[in-house]
């Protein structure tokens, strides 16, 4: 929801020319990566992938923003920027984790989903408890008429003059495969950086592996945060604010977020990939 | 875009202000090689001058950006600035003593590239979009920059990935004197650094919420552009006080207690002036007292 109340001119169409071009920019920072150095391709696709799921991922997370706040739509009354850098984070730390103590690619990017799935559950969960026993209002969309999992019907419960309120099954459904979605691609993002960073800051600081640990999960971890946030808000750019779940008409402009954030995250991959070149050293 | 909001017409003009802020991060940034010049780390705090002009910047270009219906609320602009801002920043610290101008370069690329994806890919069609997400991540990238001069004392990355040195002696055997030698190697040690030890962290998150707070707490009909600016640099202040508190890990004693001192007497007269502009802004001030307690039984 805009400070200002403003509607961000949208629509839910692909721009042909921007997309070629985003596209041409993916495989030049593919291109200019390879000449740099083979060896640094499989993290740069593995950050494009990373991008993409955040960019799925925050679709599914029911954004209420300031009108959920004052029970006047449906929704964790926060902004997505919030919301996907607490999932993102939770994913982060779980996955880093799970890393640190497996070193199993597998295990590790899905310990980063279950970390932030879980972290989005608990907030929908408490979302609603605060919703239900101190607001007092119930759970309707305005967006639908039935619940489509649960088959609950919303027009009775749903107060005049509000878009919906509280938080319905399908919309705490969706927050908790947006978590684990999101998570996914945050972790895979850090896991890819910090392979990345030990080899290479390795090679060319010409010290041992082992001491150069904690800088490289340091600069995985700050430059994953960075990476998540640049596509939570492009993401949120793309929803305008707000969005109830999987169920919402603006889930159908997923595409473009997710080629507009794998464009973002080739070129950031690759500028943060410059640090283990020798470029200015 | 027909739904531009005004916010206030500004008393300074946004490029002049842009200009200003730009070369003070800039030539402020840079004054911090003075340590490097002079062998002493008191002229840390100019790092920490540069962030606030940076922060001080970046508030008016958020107010041109979110006059216009993001959707997504003030913060989230200040979140791409330092998402986009922490990774120029990083990589253009490997630059040397051209540094600080490779970051703005860098960053200015970024955010031109972020600005076109939101701007032509999810079709945000907002006129200003490219130019306010470049200065964004210039003024995130710059902000860092400056407050990781301040904590450390340089902007070269191998000052701010090394924390200290660590001896370490090993037996050389025997020379032909028959004298015992040793071989005494300096390790850095990289994990107490400010990279190292994820100190950058806090900087990034500091710099964030200067960023995105003040336009966030003015907007509003009655917005006034020096009271806004005003309450950015109180905000970078603050942010400057917690950087000068990590600086003293970092530069010592003496040169931490020059930044605390400065920030913090900066801090005080720009939260005196802001509650100054707030007291003329406002249609009334009424001072709240404490509730009066009537005697007797009641």
């Amino acid at each position: 929801m805009s400070a200002l109340g403003g509607k961000a001119a949208g629509g839910d169409g692909i721009n042909m020319t921007g997309t070629i071009v985003g596209i041409v920019i993916i495989l030049v920072s593919i291109g200019i990566t390879a000449v740099l150095g083979a060896s640094l391709i499989v993290p740069l696709i593995g950050i494009i992938i990373g991008g993409a799921l955040i960019a799925f991922g925050v679709h599914f997370v029911p954004v209420g923003g300031a009108p959920a706040a004052m029970g006047q739509a449906p929704g964790i009354a926060t902004g997505v920027a919030m919301l996907a850098a607490g999932a993102g984070l939770a994913g982060l730390f779980g996955g880093a984790w799970a890393y640190e103590t497996t070193g199993d690619f597998l295990i590790s990017i899905i310990g980063g989903a279950v970390g932030g799935g879980l972290m989005m559950a608990i907030t929908c969960l408490m979302v609603n408890a605060t919703y239900v026993f101190a607001m007092g209002i119930p759970a309707a969309s305005g967006k639908i008429a039935k619940d489509p999992i649960t088959g609950d019907t919303f027009p009775e419960y749903k107060s005049q003059g509000t878009e919906g309120h509280g938080l319905p099954f399908i919309s705490f459904v969706g927050g908790v495969i947006g978590g684990l979605i999101a998570g996914l691609g945050g972790t895979i993002i850090y896991i890819e950086l910090l392979d990345a960073y030990s080899t290479g800051l390795a090679t060319i600081m010409q010290a041992e592996a082992t001491a150069i640990q904690p800088l490289a999960i340091s600069l995985a971890g700050i430059f994953a945060i960075g990476f998540f946030l640049v596509n939570a808000v492009l993401a949120a750019y793309n929803i305008t604010g707000t969005i109830e779940g999987p169920h919402d008409p603006k889930f159908k402009r997923v595409p473009r977020a997710v080629i507009g954030c794998a464009v973002a995250s080739a070129f950031c991959g690759l500028i943060s990939l410059l640090l283990v070149t020798n470029i200015g050293m | 875009m027909t739904a531009k909001m005004e916010a206030s017409e500004g008393k300074m003009p946004h490029n002049k202000l842009m200009t200003y802020g730009l070369v003070i991060a800039v030539v402020g940034t840079y004054l911090t090689y003075l340590n490097v010049l002079t062998g002493v780390a008191v002229f840390s705090f100019f790092g920490g001058i540069a962030a606030v002009a940076a922060l001080w910047w970046g508030s008016d270009t958020i107010k041109h950006l979110c006059s216009y219906g993001l959707g997504t609320g003030v913060p989230s602009a200040g979140m791409i600035a330092f998402g986009s801002g922490a990774i120029a920043m990083i990589v253009g610290t490997k630059f040397g003593i051209a540094s600080p101008i490779v970051t703005v370069i860098l960053a200015a690329i970024l955010g031109a590239v972020i600005g076109y994806t939101a701007n032509n890919i999810i079709n945000m069609n907002i006129p200003v979009m490219i130019m306010s997400l470049m200065e964004l991540a210039v003024v995130g990238a710059m902000t860092m920059l400056g407050f990781a001069a301040m904590a450390t004392g340089s902007f070269e990355f191998n000052q701010l990935i090394i924390g200290s040195m660590s001896l370490s002696v090993e037996s050389a055997g025997v020379a032909a004197g028959g004298a015992q030698t040793f071989l005494v190697t300096a390790i850095p040690q990289y994990g107490n650094s400010l990279i190292g030890g994820a100190a950058l962290a806090v900087i990034f998150f500091l710099g964030a919420l200067a960023l995105q707070h003040p336009f966030n707490a003015c907007l509003g009909p009655n917005e006034s552009q020096d009271r806004t600016l005003m309450l950015a640099l109180s905000c970078g202040f603050l942010s400057m006080i917690v950087v000068a508190i990590i600086s003293f890990v970092f530069i010592g004693l003496l040169a931490g207690t020059i930044s605390l001192i400065i920030s913090l007497i900066a801090w005080f007269y720009c939260y005196k002036t802001y509650i100054d502009l707030s007291k003329r802004d406002a249609y009334a001030w009424l001072d709240s007292k404490p509730i009066i307690e009537v005697g007797g039984d009641q």
